[in-house]
Parts: structure tokens; sequence; C-alpha cells
């Protein structure tokens, strides 16, 4: 069928409420960013809630659009993320006398390029919809009234995005120039050609996860957004780009041989270089952008095989690190409402005293970043450990475990900081009802799939 | 009955919740012991139901869990689980009793001894590798709160080097777990991660054994622990408070100990006799030469901690030994160990709420102000270093009688360093009770106002120390409820 409104009905919905925001934007001089965000969030949940509803596999627009259940899980999730953060956005903007009605549909839009990459297995138009949300991500960096960092930010993205951008193009065309189509169905023979153009599309979802040697853009576009907005570009897309990855690396990537190395590699030097430097940070936020380096390299590892049980594993690691991702970013941003606040490690100092429920939270979302049971973390570890093993990559494995053991020590000094330091001043900043619901649902959450991983694993496993 | 383990593990976390929930001081303080001691009871009612005619283990529940991972929710004991828990629920209580005075964050600290109450209880009864994981992993963030947050100067230090060292030997056994898993898939294609499945139906090729032999291993160590990981147990010792140092000397080492019985000989058996000389090596390394590190310490606690690690040696040694007496030996040095340390680190404990000092330099004489003390602490030091008709007697002798059987060279190695156990705690007793001249006459003055024992801590001394008397006079029901483990591996 050329038009089939039943498979693009997630997309739909969220067009939809992104023009209906635009114009509640438009129509009135001042209005209420709650209001807005609130309008986000309900279009995210109708919008998951759609996924439902879908009937797959499905495809449209001349087979340039398809939909299987891999790609509505990813989608689902997706939704369900950013609903948390347009939850925690507000306040922010509010306190900080910067509300862009903007920054609701531009996240948004941000979401339906993320769905719309996923849900095609035509390069062109994966290129298309990644470009949509890296696009909108750089602008929502920069809607930051009076800051000059965030601009700086979103510069240093832009830049080296484009790179990312022109990595992309240049991979698909040599796809194209080896097998004659931008359709990605099964692995190709072997060409030398295809392998260029892999190892180029590599390279490119490398920068966007930012994997060491193309994390130049990650600490400085993290610590210079606005900390809700960090907090989506640290989780959402994440979910997305790996959600791709998979399917790539299931259908393209083994054409080129000796992809494993390439990733394997990236993933070695990612991990090592961002659990060490973060060791070097002063500021908490650049410290959480090292730490979301790290992981894309324990991510990576499990990319290194076309084994689904690895890829499960591995994509729910990813999903469940977003939802701790996100709550550390949300408790970040209730603490940079405060005047003055730097994200210094010396601010933190004794905040268990000053606000007990901030620090607890943060405490948890920390060790489950650590890799502790019973936090859902630990059990993506876990399989990708037995997934590297089973494959019989057990340095890859070795190294893995290596790196969470460095990991420990940072992480360990922020609680140290919050717990066990006595700090002077108080702490302020008000928590508002959406920040307290994103956090509680997040630790929730994190604790919930750690001690009950079967449904959600299942599903992906399933799926993919 | 199959139902008690399970509450007898949630128990203290329910506990733990409430306390939460109502936040209250003196609230709090009546919870746990309640809760503590409640479980303490459930412990004795497995105690009274266990038959240990029966082979295999007991108490067996098990519930589909994590059904793609091939984990389960599968808990049951055997005799050196069931008598590690009785330990286990008995020092708590001890230990809570003794916290009745403590003042700070209360409520927080009662509510991270129940947290770690039910991490313990649930890693002696799990019998999947994932749940035992957990729980494993579980102890570590109330024990590394409970060192930062009521310990003493250096207690930041101490809690990160605890949670570090911990934290490492844990990813080895990660490692090591991953390892066996993955044979077990690819050799017989099932996915399980339970215990009982690999130990009686999974047979591991030579390499696979002797690979996760050391994984394994090592996480283990540096529970225990062994030489050379122990650093960390000295300094986490003293700047732990004194029901955290109770707790980690009398149950937290013994995680270690009792996963090299449970987990490396009884899957391993072929590498745990290729590996006999390294472990016998690094055990008498650690009985000689903690001994003689804890002759040269000045500092009570540390003191203590060293002994600890030496007696730790006594029961790698016994473990690997490989006969019965040696392993039954082993079993009956943790428990007899959990109950001679607990005692010990509450004196340490006492002098220091007392005389707020440490230090063998600023102690002397105290006999005379606190006499009580003074007896119990004798008794409490008499049972570390195994004078007969106490329970460290008893397991000294079963495991040098183990060892030689087999080893002869080893046990008597090994026997020297059990009389340097002697000189240690007598010559650390002789500065700190008698040597009176050694205070000055001001000092003098003011410790004639020493107020001795106090019921709170009467109470779980005398508990202690009556059950060390038992366990030294009466040896045979527990040497055979043990036996029913260490039969379960030999002949296995």
């Amino acid at each position: 069928m050329v038009f089939n409104i039943n498979a693009v009905l997630p997309e739909l919905i969220l067009s939809a409420g992104i023009l209906l925001i635009f114009f509640l934007d438009l129509i009135k001089e001042r209005i209420n960013l709650s209001i807005l965000s609130l309008a986000g969030f309900i279009v995210c949940i109708l919008s998951a809630l759609s996924t439902f509803h879908v009937r797959y596999p499905a495809s449209a627009f001349f087979n340039g659009f398809k939909v299987g259940s891999a790609e509505l899980v990813a989608k689902m999730l997706i939704y369900l993320v950013t609903s948390l953060v347009f939850l925690a956005l507000y306040d922010f903007y509010k306190r900080k006398g910067s509300e862009y009605g903007e920054t609701v549909y531009i996240i948004l839009t941000s979401a339906l390029g993320l769905s719309f990459m996923l849900s095609s297995t035509n390069l062109a138009i994966i290129f298309v919809g990644l470009e949509l949300s890296s696009i909108s991500l750089y602008i929502a960096i920069a809607l930051y009234r009076k800051e000059y960092f965030s601009k700086e930010g979103a510069y240093k993205y832009l830049v080296m995005g484009a790179i990312s951008t022109s990595m992309f193009a240049i991979g698909t065309a040599f796809v194209y120039l080896a097998i004659g189509t931008m359709n990605i169905t099964s692995p190709q023979g072997f060409n030398p050609i295809i392998s260029l153009g892999v190892s180029f599309l590599i390279f490119a979802l490398a920068l966007k996860i930012s994997s060491v040697p193309f994390h130049f853009w990650t600490p400085d576009a993290y610590a210079g957004a606005p900390t809700p907005v960090t907090a989506y570009i640290a989780t959402v897309p994440k979910i997305g780009y790996y959600f791709l990855l998979a399917k790539l690396t299931l259908l393209l990537f083994p054409s080129f041989k000796e992809w494993y190395i390439l990733i394997g590699v990236l993933a070695v030097i990612t991990m090592f270089y961002g659990n060490i430097t973060a060791y070097a940070q002063k500021s908490v936020k650049r410290l959480f952008a090292y730490s979301s380096i790290a992981h894309a390299g324990y991510f990576l590892t499990a990319f290194t095989s076309t084994d689904k049980f690895l890829m499960t594993s591995a994509l729910f690691y990813v999903f469940v690190y977003s939802l701790a991702t996100l709550g550390v970013f949300t408790i970040l941003s209730i603490l940079d409402k405060e005047e003055g606040w730097r994200n210094h490690f010396e601010e933190f100092k004794g905040l268990f005293y000053k606000r007990p429920f901030l620090a607890i939270n943060l405490a948890l979302f920390l060790f489950a970043l650590i890799g502790i049971p019973p936090m859902a973390m630990f059990v993506g570890k876990l399989g990708i450990f037995i997934g590297l093993v089973s494959k019989e990559m057990w340095i890859l494995g070795f190294l893995f475990a290596i790196a969470s053991l460095i990991s420990a020590g940072y992480y360990l000094k922020l609680i140290v900081y919050m717990f066990l330091e006595k700090g002077e001043g108080e702490v302020k900043s008000p928590v508002s009802v959406g920040e307290m619901l994103t956090i509680n649902t997040c630790s929730l959450l994190t604790l919930v799939f750690g001690i009950y991983p079967k449904p959600l694993f299942d599903i992906i496993l399933r799926s993919i | 009955m199959e139902n008690i383990l399970t509450l007898m593990i949630f128990l203290p976390l329910i506990g733990a919740l409430l306390i939460g929930i109502i936040r209250n001081p003196q609230a709090s303080k009546i919870i746990s012991l309640v809760f503590s001691f409640v479980t303490f009871l459930l412990s004795l009612v497995l105690l009274a139901n266990f038959d240990f005619n029966k082979e295999g283990f007991q108490f067996v529940k098990k519930i589909n869990w994590i059904n793609s991972l091939g984990i389960s929710y599968h808990i049951g004991i055997d005799g050196m689980a069931l008598l590690l828990i009785v330990m286990t629920t008995f020092l708590f209580f001890c230990a809570f009793v003794w916290s009745w005075r403590i003042e700070d964050r209360v409520a927080l600290y009662h509510a991270l001894f129940l947290m770690l109450e039910t991490a313990c209880v649930g890693v002696f009864s799990a019998l999947d590798f994932f749940l035992f994981y957990i729980f494993w992993e579980g102890m570590l963030i109330p024990m590394y709160f409970i060192i930062g947050f009521w310990g003493h100067e250096r207690k930041v230090y101490a809690a990160n080097k605890f949670f570090i060292y911990t934290f490492f030997g844990s990813l080895f056994l990660l490692l090591g777990l991953a390892t066996i898993i993955v044979y077990g898939v690819v050799s017989k294609g099932v996915f399980t991660f339970d215990y009982i499945t690999h130990l009686k139906y999974i047979d591991y090729p030579r390499w696979v054994e002797l690979l996760a032999f050391l994984l394994f291993g090592i996480g283990f160590a540096v529970k225990v622990p062994m030489w050379p990981f122990h650093t960390w147990l000295p300094d986490a010792h003293v700047e732990a408070p004194t029901a955290g140092s109770m707790i980690l000397a009398g149950v937290l080492l013994k995680m270690g100990t009792f996963g090299f019985v449970r987990y490396s000989l009884g899957l391993f058996p072929e590498a745990s006799e290729f590996y006999i000389p390294l472990i016998f090596l690094l055990s008498v390394i650690a009985v000689i030469y903690a001994a003689m590190m804890a002759i040269a310490q000045t500092h009570i606690k540390r003191l203590i901690a060293y002994s600890s690690i030496s007696h730790m040696g006594i029961v790698t040694l016994g473990t690997f030994a490989l006969t019965e007496e040696g392993i039954n030996g082993a079993i009956y040095m943790m428990i007899a160990h959990g109950l001679s340390s607990a005692a010990l680190f509450m004196g340490a404990g006492f002098i220091y709420d007392r005389i707020h000092s440490y230090e063998i330099k600023n102690l002397g004489g105290l006999a005379r102000y606190v006499p009580v003390f003074a007896v119990l602490f004798m008794i409490s030091g008499l049972a570390s270093i195994g004078l007969p008709g106490l329970a460290g007697f008893v397991a000294e002798f079963l495991v040098l009688l183990g060892t030689y059987k087999n080893h002869p060279v080893w046990a008597l190695i090994a026997g020297t360093g059990m009389i340097l156990g002697a000189a240690y705690f007598l010559y650390m007793y002789k500065k700190v009770m008698l040597e009176e001249e050694r205070i000055s006459d001001a000092v003098r003055e003011k410790w004639m106002k020493l107020k001795d024992v106090e019921i709170h801590h009467l109470i779980p001394f005398v508990m202690i120390i009556a059950s060390a008397f038992l366990l030294g006079l009466y040896p045979y029901p527990f040497v055979k409820i043990i036996g029913h483990t260490s039969q379960l591996i030999l002949g296995g």
C-alpha cells in the first residue's frame, strides 16, 4: 500500500502534536511553558500508546518506511523516556527566565526524527531521520537565554555533527556503489568498497554516540546545554542510535568481514578513555559526560557480533542506563536552579544533610551506574558479560570488567562528597511536581527492572 | 516450613522499611531488636527441624524468576549454611543490643544494619548464582555507609578502600560465573544459573575448572581476605564502628570462606586439588605473617584485625586439606571465629567507649577499674586463641588433624602460627589490662570513676561467651551438622 496510515500512526500523532504546540506557541504572546510541556508529555504518551495499535510488519511510502516489532519497541521506549523529560523540564526554564516555547516542539521534532530513522531500511531515509533529530538537538542546546556556553556547546556539536553527517553520506554512497541499492536487507558478499562504506557508517554513528576519538563535542555540549536538554540528549537519542546500530549490525555490517575488530577497538579505547578522563573532572556535569562516553564503550562491545542475546542485553542496558541518567540530570537540573550553582564537586559536599531526597536518589543512580545489583544496570552488564564470553571474546569481557572497576572510583567520589563530607551553606532550589515524578519514576523503574527484568528483556529479545 | 527461610531473608528488610517510614530513633531501636530477635528465633526453628540424616539441601524453595536468562529464585540450606545462618542472626541480634546507646543518626544506622542482615542471610541460603551475586553485592552498600558514617578519623579512606577492593573481587567472581554458565550453554545447551543443576549435571573439562576456579577464587579471596588481598581489612576494621566491626569480622569474612567450600570445592573438585599448593602457601603465609603483624601492632582493633586474617588462613588451610576432618574444622572455625572475633571487637569497642583510645600506649592496668570487663575480655581472647574447652580449640584441632593426614609439613608450619596467636593476644592483654605502672597518677585518678560493663554490654558478651563454651565443650551435634556438608562435598 502506498500510504498506510496505521503504520505511521505514532509519527502522525507526534507530527500533529508538534504542529499543535507550534500554533499554541504562535498565537499566544506569552503562554505558560508548563502547559506546553504538559502538552508535549501527553503527545508522547499518546504516541507511546499508539504503538500498541500498529499492525506489524507493515510498510508505507513505497517501502521506504517499514515497521517491525523491534522498531515499535524502540519507538515506545523513546516516547516514554521523552515524556519523562517533559515532566522535568518546565520548572528549570521558568526559574532561569528562559521560557522558550520552541524547546518543547524542538525536542518532539528530535524524537520524530529518531522514529523515522528507525523505521526504514533505506540508508537515505535513515540519513534524513538522523539529521532531523540532530539538527533539532543543536537548536535545543542553544535555546538558553543569556548563556554563552550553551551557544559554544551547540556550535561545537554542530561542527562535529557536520563531520558525522558527511561521513554518513559518503558511507551511504559507497554502499550504493557496491551493491547498487540503498536498501539494506541482508549482508552482501565481501567487497572492498562496501567495507569502506561500512567503516564510514560506523564512524558516523560513533560520533553520534560519542565514542572516542569522535567524542570532543560531548563534554562541552553536555555542560553547556540547559540541564533538562542535557537530560534529553544523554538519553533518548542514545536509545535510537543503538537500536539503529543493532539493525545495521544485523543487516549490513557483516559484509565487511573485520567490522567487529573496528567496533571492538573503538569500544575499548572509548571505555578506558572515558573512565580515566572522568577522574580529572571538577564539574559534575562534565563528569557525567565522560561517564556517558565510557558507557558508549560498554554498549559498543555488544555490537561486535550478530548474537541476538548480546544485542538484547545491550539494548536493555541502554534503556535502563537512560532511565538512571535521566534521573541524574534531573537532579542536577534541580540543583542548577540555585543561584550561582556551578555544578562543582565542592558544592555537593554534605548534600545528604541539606537535601536528603536528592542525595539518596542520586546515590541510587550512582550505584546503579557502577553496576551493583539489585539495580537494573547489573542485569545489562551481566548479559553483556555472558554474551561476550559465550562468543569467546574473553579479552573484551575482561577489559570490560576492568573498565567497570575503574569507573567505581569516580562515582564513589561523588557519593563520598555528598554523604561523608560536611558542607557549608544551604541549597534551597525547590523541586517541582514534574521533577519529583520523573525522579521517582526513574529510581523506581531502575529498581524494578533490576529485580524483575524478565518482561522488558523478553520483549526486546523477541522483537529483534 | 519451606517459607521460613524466605521469611528470614526478607524480615530484616521489612524492618528496615518500617524504620524508614517511622523514622523515630527510639522506635527504630526497638524495631530492629524485635525483628532481629524474631529472625534469630526462626533460625532456631530451622535448626530444630533440620534433618541431618537426609542428604542434600533442605527447606528448598524454587520460583521461576527470569526465564530467558535461566534465573530462578532458588533457596535452600545444608548443614554449613544452617549453622552460619544461626550465627549470623545471633550476631546481628547481639550487635543491635550492643548499639542500644547509639545516638548519631539512629534510624539510618539500624536500617542499614537490617539491610545488611538480609544480604548476609541471603548469601548463605541462595542456590542460584544470580541470587547469590545480588546478595553478595547487596552487602556492599550498607557496609560502605556504616563505615563511612559512623567510623573514626579516616573513615572515608577506609570505606572507599573496602568498596574498591571488594568490588574488584566481585567482578572476577562475575567473570567466573559467566564462564561456567556459558560452558553450561555450550556443552549441554541449558542456560541456567541454578547451582544444583551445575553441581549435578554439568561436568566441566579441566581447563574450564582451572580458569573458573581462579576467577571465583580471586572473588572469594578478597572477601576472606587471603594474603595478599588482605590490606583492606585492617583499615576497614580500625575505622568501622564497633557493631560494624563485629558484623564485618563475624559474618562478612565468612562469606568468602563459605564461597570456597560451597562453590570452589563443590563445583571444581579437580581444580581444587590442582591448586592445593598455591592455596596452602597463601594460607600459611596468612597464618604466620598476619600473626607476626598482629604482634607488632599498637592499635587494639588493628591487632584483632590481623588476628582475623591469621584465623582465616586456618580456615582456608582446612578447607583445602580435602579431608572430612579438615573441612569440618574449617567450618567449625568459621563459627568459632565469628563468635570470638565479635566478642573481641566488642571488647575493643568498650575500651574506646570508656577511654576514647585504641592505642595500647594510652592504656594499662584497666583490670583494676573494670574487673567484670577484664574477665569477659580474657575469656573472649582465650576463645579466639583456642584454649581447650572453648570453641576455637575444637576448630584448630580438627583443621590440624585433617591437614596432617595428607600434608604433614604444612600442618606443622601452620601449627607454629597458632602459637604466635597466643602470643599476640596475651601480650596485648598484659599491656592493656594489667601493667599498671604504665599509667600516670592523674590518669589513675580519672579512671577510678570508670563505669564497668552495663547491661547492654553484658548481654551480648554473656551470650557469645556461653555459646563459645557450648561449642567448645559439646561439639558433637555441631560436628554432625557440619558433617552433613562435608560429606556432601567429599562424597559428590
